[in-house]
């Protein structure tokens, strides 16, 4: 009897396990739903973007990963994000607020300065957002032939799915910003994210080319793109306006500070205007990889970087860039100065601190 | 004090007055047909020989070291046409001591290598890459797109501006770490190889291809020529330095290991004629009894050649054994027959006695050695089968030469009448407390309490602190490299020096995923693959992984000039096939060709088996969570993905190997002693010793693993002799009414020296082994020869003081003096009967 017991008990079990393993095979969850795992390779592992919030570092990455600094790149905390997409770029317009955007047209937001994370927009919106758009434009303004090729547009991001990924995102204010992406995919909010306005209309991009990055140079707001495709936010006409350069290759970003900006890409090219884009002068600097970074440090200088890993440096005015070797060098993706002056870049290997001659 | 002679035959000096059909009807059959037995032998030691000189073959088959049917392996072994990546490659490393590779000198070495690999039989060219290698290419994002080139110039002439192009080629094409050594001072050509050489049809011939490696490269660039410091296991002095390292080469040193192993068999030899003649001091007997068990060990070999078995790292071993247990038993015969021949019996008389006496016995040994190999057999790797049956082989074997062959040989040469008169005297003097039986005496006083308790306390005191040790023992390599090998050979310091100065380790574990065709590109797939890789990567253990997924996430970059923020797996089914077309002319070992499976490979920092625990487990998990009808996630293939499987079996194994052996054991013992008492007297010092080998184990650095598996299942097998030999004897005499302490030590005067001469001899079979090239062989040569003089020293000290406790002054079971008593009155030639009379 005792044996039939136990044969029992082995078969009850059996089906347990059995009835269990079956519900643990549980269905593939999506990036855009499944949380970022919490890891402690994060802060070694590829991060795309950074930027500072008050005297925080934050710094986004692949899977998900969003980290945390307040001690200027030394320890890293992770934040808790709801999706587990790549991310590509963070901007912090105040101490608190924040807004990250990355794979999938994945839209986060944080008001508490990263620490955790909120999911404002994804890519599976996205379609939808333009075809209401452009379809309320469409039928108020029949006459007008963009609006139903946007719309179709819109359609077609709709059949694909989250297909899009965003790859820069810029915020004036707290309230004011953009997120823009590949093939022209650019959306702008007025209200802090709270609801997005499809912006594909105001550029002049008509070959669609990809919108690589946004950023300021404190007297004018650049996009810069895919082929020589350079963009400013002309006030009057409330669109971005395509500016000239001598350079047909792709930009991966552009900064600078009132009076002067600099736009850099492929292949070491760097190009600079002291007359607010309505001119271009190379800057030679002898390197053959792609600048992929760069920032206006403390001083006011600025600091280029490249895939390869280098730093190139100029000295006041941006005439003239120096290359200054590193030790070991890794490719960096973004770069900021933390608050007490360290020069803390990100890239393929995650996150680290440069000396500062 | 009579009971120690010899049980009574008559001494019979004329042939005429020996009855012709007395004995059995074996022993009629062979010794009243001499002639006829010894051609038979003769013709099957030739025709035997021919088959061993003509077909054996050493062959360590890769196949044959792993559990075929678990399930991670059947996994691996369904799949592996597949796995291109996992499969067998050499890579080679020209290092330059003295500057770096952007050396002209150096890139004409690396040329010369290269070629020479290029038109080696079995290389499969189209895959080799190298520096030299036009498929090793730099690619570049340009305004106008993709651009490249080989990575050595076209027009290469060693001018500077082209090797400074060479600088630049290299750093564009990301294969430091790869192709390039991280501190620029040597570079690798990875040489993958057929599974068949095209011209011939046939498989590689791992030891050539590993002598053409030696004799070809190593000789000429490294040691200028000089091979004698090559085959020392030097490292050459010249300027540049040949390092391979992969199967073949693994293999093919093992195969050199092999050679030399069997080298040691004639040291073996050697070692047997002294002890036997030291035992015998007879030139005749020692060179009949060592002639003997060679016969059995050439026949040994001739059968398991004409049954299509190779030789292998572990089957080598198996002549040893077999040697040495001949030894063993022909020397006893040898004892037997001397003193009858001393007392003047005619030798062919004395040969019958001797074989009336002892065939019974020596079968029942026999047995008790096969019971250990026979349980091997439950084992499920074909190395430890083979190890099994080729063993049971060669027990069958010695059925026909020491125990038939050498009385019968025996019978037509007689012994030295010196020595014969001195096997009697040696008896003699012992019953006289002189000799031997100083020690004898010894031994005795552990039948008394005062001893009984000292040793019983001692052994239980070493069991337990034995047992507390081996509670730490290992399952699996404790070491790194190759764990074939020594820490120190070539082959393990190549490893070393490769895996310090490039990225990846040679431990991968790899998990394969499994879909419909074309399912490898599917984006889920693709996104499972990734966060299985992320899962991996989380323990610390793991030092990276590769998969199809890194490939496309950085061609999807490529596609978009190279921006790193487009390093993504895009949902986009174009892109993804793109990438993946790409993919398959850059990297095509990570999917197969209708990209139905594609692996998840882990390089591990080591293969320790808490680091393939983890990685296993992890890998389950994921699997257990993630499986679908679309794509399954299947462990394990790779080095350490095979290992971890092994490991499996293995842990496995050892505990119901030691169930089965100690059950099997103990089942013989109760059938010959019919006596529990005795039975828990035969086993216990068994209990100890393998312990006590396993706290060795622990002390030594030696894990659990396929080669240690066999030696507590020989250990306890063969072990379980001299308890046969010692405690039946005494049985029977305290059955007759003989106190304990009288029992004993007739027992002990009958079968010390044998219980003794065959410890020695089985040690001196194994114990050369330690000087293996092979590692696991090494090790195996140690536990062994402790096993062996162990279970010796425990039999002669724990079975007198156990029997104090268990057996003493005891009237012995009725059942068991029924059985025993009609034993003796029927003539059942039982094992206890036989033994008695054995000296």
């Amino acid at each position: 009897m005792c044996s039939y017991k136990n044969y029992l008990q082995l078969a009850l079990g059996v089906l347990l396990a059995t009835l269990q393993g079956m519900s643990q095979a549980s269905a593939y969850v999506d990036v855009l739903d499944l949380p970022a795992r919490v890891s402690a390779l994060a802060a070694n592992s590829p991060l795309s973007g950074m930027a500072r919030a008050g005297d925080r570092l934050v710094a986004v990455g692949q899977r998900g990963h969003i980290l945390y600094s307040d001690d200027a790149g030394k320890h890293w905390q992770q934040a808790a994000v709801p999706v587990s997409a790549d991310l590509n770029a963070v901007s912090f317009p105040s101490a608190t607020q924040g807004w990250a955007v990355g794979g999938d047209g994945v839209v986060l937001h944080s008001s508490d300065a990263g620490a955790t994370w909120r999911k404002q927009l994804d890519g599976r919106e996205i379609g939808a957002l333009l075809v209401k758009h452009y379809s309320a434009l469409a039928s108020a303004e029949p006459a007008n032939e963009q609006w139903p090729l946007l719309v179709a547009e819109g359609e077609r991001l709709v059949a694909q799915g989250a297909d899009k990924p965003l790859l820069d995102v810029w915020f004036a204010n707290e309230r004011l910003g953009y997120v823009v992406g590949v093939f022209n995919l650019i959306l702008r909010t007025e209200d802090g994210g709270q609801s997005w306005t499809p912006f594909q209309d105001r550029t002049d991009n008509p070959q669609g080319f990809h919108l690589n990055a946004i950023a300021s140079t404190g007297d004018a707001l650049y996009i810069a793109g895919e082929q020589g495709l350079l963009l400013k936010w002309d006030d009057t006409q409330q669109r971005f306006a395509a500016v000239q350069t001598p350079y047909q290759g792709s930009f991966f970003g552009v900064l600078g500070k009132p009076g002067e900006a600099l736009v850099y890409g492929l292949r070491g090219n760097v190009l600079r205007s002291t007359d607010g884009g309505h001119s271009w002068t190379p800057l030679k600097n002898g390197l053959h990889v792609s600048i992929t970074a760069g920032i206006v440090d403390a001083q006011g200088n600025y600091r280029l970087f490249t895939q390869g890993g280098q730093m190139l440096v100029s000295q006041g005015f941006g005439a003239q860039l120096h290359l200054v070797q590193q030790r070991a060098p890794t490719p960096v993706t973004g770069a900021t100065q933390s608050a007490d002056g360290a020069l803390v870049v990100v890239g393929s290997r995650g996150a680290r601190t440069l000396s500062v001659e | 004090m009579g009971h120690t002679k010899q049980e009574t035959m008559p001494v019979i000096r004329d042939l005429r007055d020996f009855d012709r059909h007395s004995g059995n009807r074996l022993e009629r059959l062979v010794f009243n047909y001499r002639p006829l037995f010894m051609l038979l032998m003769a013709l099957a030691t030739v025709v035997l020989g021919y088959m061993a000189a003509t077909r054996l073959e050493l062959r360590p088959s890769f196949e044959k070291m792993i559990p075929q049917s678990q399930p991670y392996i059947q996994n691996f072994l369904e799949n592996r046409q597949s796995l291109r990546g996992l499969g067998n490659s050499v890579r080679v490393v020209v290092e330059n001591t003295q500057g770096d590779i952007f050396d002209p000198a150096y890139l004409d070495v690396l040329k010369q290598v290269n070629d020479q690999l290029f038109v080696t039989e079995g290389v499969d060219r189209a895959w080799m890459k190298s520096l030299w290698s036009p498929a090793v290419r730099w690619t570049e994002v340009t305004e106008e797109g993709f651009q490249g080139g080989p990575v050595m110039p076209d027009t290469y002439q060693g001018k500077p501006e082209e090797i400074e192009q060479l600088r630049q080629n290299i750093s564009r094409a990301g294969i430091v770490g790869s192709l390039v050594a991280s501190d620029y001072k040597s570079s690798m050509l990875i040489v993958p190889l057929l599974d068949k050489a095209t011209a011939s049809g046939q498989r590689i011939d791992y030891h050539a291809f590993s002598q053409m490696l030696e004799e070809q490269l190593r000789d000429k660039i490294e040691f200028a020529g000089d091979s004698a410091a090559r085959k020392a296991g030097e490292e050459g002095k010249g300027q540049y330095k040949v390092r391979v390292i992969g199967f073949a080469k693994l293999m093919g040193d093992l195969i050199d290991g092999l050679i030399q192993v069997m080298m040691f068999f004639g040291l073996a030899v050697v070692t047997s004629l002294i002890i036997i003649y030291a035992y015998t001091r007879c030139v005749r007997s020692t060179l009949l009894v060592v002639g003997c068990s060679l016969i059995a060990v050439v026949w040994q070999l001739g059968i398991v050649a004409w049954l299509g078995y190779a030789i292998d790292p572990y089957s080598v071993l198996v002549p040893f054994l077999i040697f040495a247990i001949g030894v063993s038993h022909a020397a006893q015969k040898m004892n037997g027959i001397m003193q009858d021949i001393a007392r003047g019996t005619h030798r062919l008389i004395a040969a019958r006695y001797t074989f009336r006496r002892l065939f019974i016995a020596g079968v029942t040994a026999l047995l008790a050695d096969a019971v250990g190999f026979a349980v091997l057999m439950l084992i499920d790797i074909p190395v430890i089968r083979d190890l099994a049956i080729t063993a049971s082989i060669g027990v069958a074997v010695l059925i026909f030469t020491s125990l038939l062959l050498m009385p019968v040989a025996l019978s037509y040469v007689g012994v030295g009448a010196k020595a014969a008169e001195r096997a009697l005297k040696i008896d003699t003097r012992a019953e006289g407390h002189k000799g031997f039986g100083k020690l004898w005496d010894l031994l005795d006083r552990f039948t008394t309490a005062k001893w009984a308790t000292g040793a019983v306390l001692v052994a239980m005191l070493m069991g337990i602190g034995g047992f507390m040790v081996s509670l730490q023992l290992k399952i699996g390599d404790l070491e790194s490299g190759a764990p074939e090998l020594r820490a120190d050979s070539r082959y393990n310091r190549d490893n070393a020096y490769i895996t310090s100065h490039y990225a990846l380790s040679s431990d991968l574990f790899a998990v394969m995923i499994k879909t419909a065709p074309e399912g490898c590109l599917n984006y889920k797939t693709l996104v499972l693959a990734d966060r299985l890789a992320w899962e991996l990567q989380q323990y610390p253990g793991v030092q990276a992984t590769a998969s199809l997924v890194n490939a496309v996430r950085q061609i999807t970059a490529g596609t978009y000039e190279g921006n790193p923020k487009l390093n993504s797996i895009q949902r986009n089914q174009d892109v993804l096939n793109y990438a993946a077309q790409q993919a398959s002319v850059n990297s095509p070992e990570l999917f197969n060709t209708d990209c139905s499976l594609m692996p998840v490979i882990t390089f591990l920092k080591d293969h320790k088996a808490e680091t393939l625990d983890a990685v296993v487990g992890i890998a389950e998990k994921f699997a257990r969570e993630n499986n679908s009808e679309d794509r399954q996630f299947l462990l394990a293939a790779g080095s350490a993905g095979i290992e971890a499987a092994t490991n499996i079996v293995v842990r496995e194994a050892n505990r119901t190997m030691l169930l089965y052996v100690y059950a099997a054991v103990t089942l013989f013992c109760l059938i010959t002693f019919r006596s529990w008492r005795a039975t828990l007297v035969a086993l216990l010092p068994l209990v100890l010793t393998s312990i006590l080998c396993e706290a060795l184990m622990v002390a030594m650095g030696i894990g659990v693993k396929v080669a240690t598996l066999p030696v507590i299942a020989l250990g306890v097998g063969i072990g379980v002799d001299y308890a046969l030999y010692l405690l039946s004897v005494q049985l029977h005499y305290q059955r007759q009414g003989l106190p304990l302490s009288q029992a004993y030590r007739n027992a002990v005067s009958f079968t010390g020296r044998v219980v003794g001469l065959v410890g020695i001899t089985l040690a001196a079979g194994v114990v050369c082994w330690v000087w293996s090239p092979i590692k696991f062989q090494a090790d195996m040569g140690i536990l062994l020869t402790f096993m062996f003089l162990w279970n010796m020293l425990g039999a002669l000290i724990l079975i007198p003081a156990l029997s104090y406790f268990l057996l003493r002054e005891r009237a012995p079971e009725p059942g068991a003096v029924a059985v025993a008593e009609n034993t003796e009155s029927t003539e059942r030639p039982g094992m206890s009967h036989a033994l008695t009379t054995s000296e």
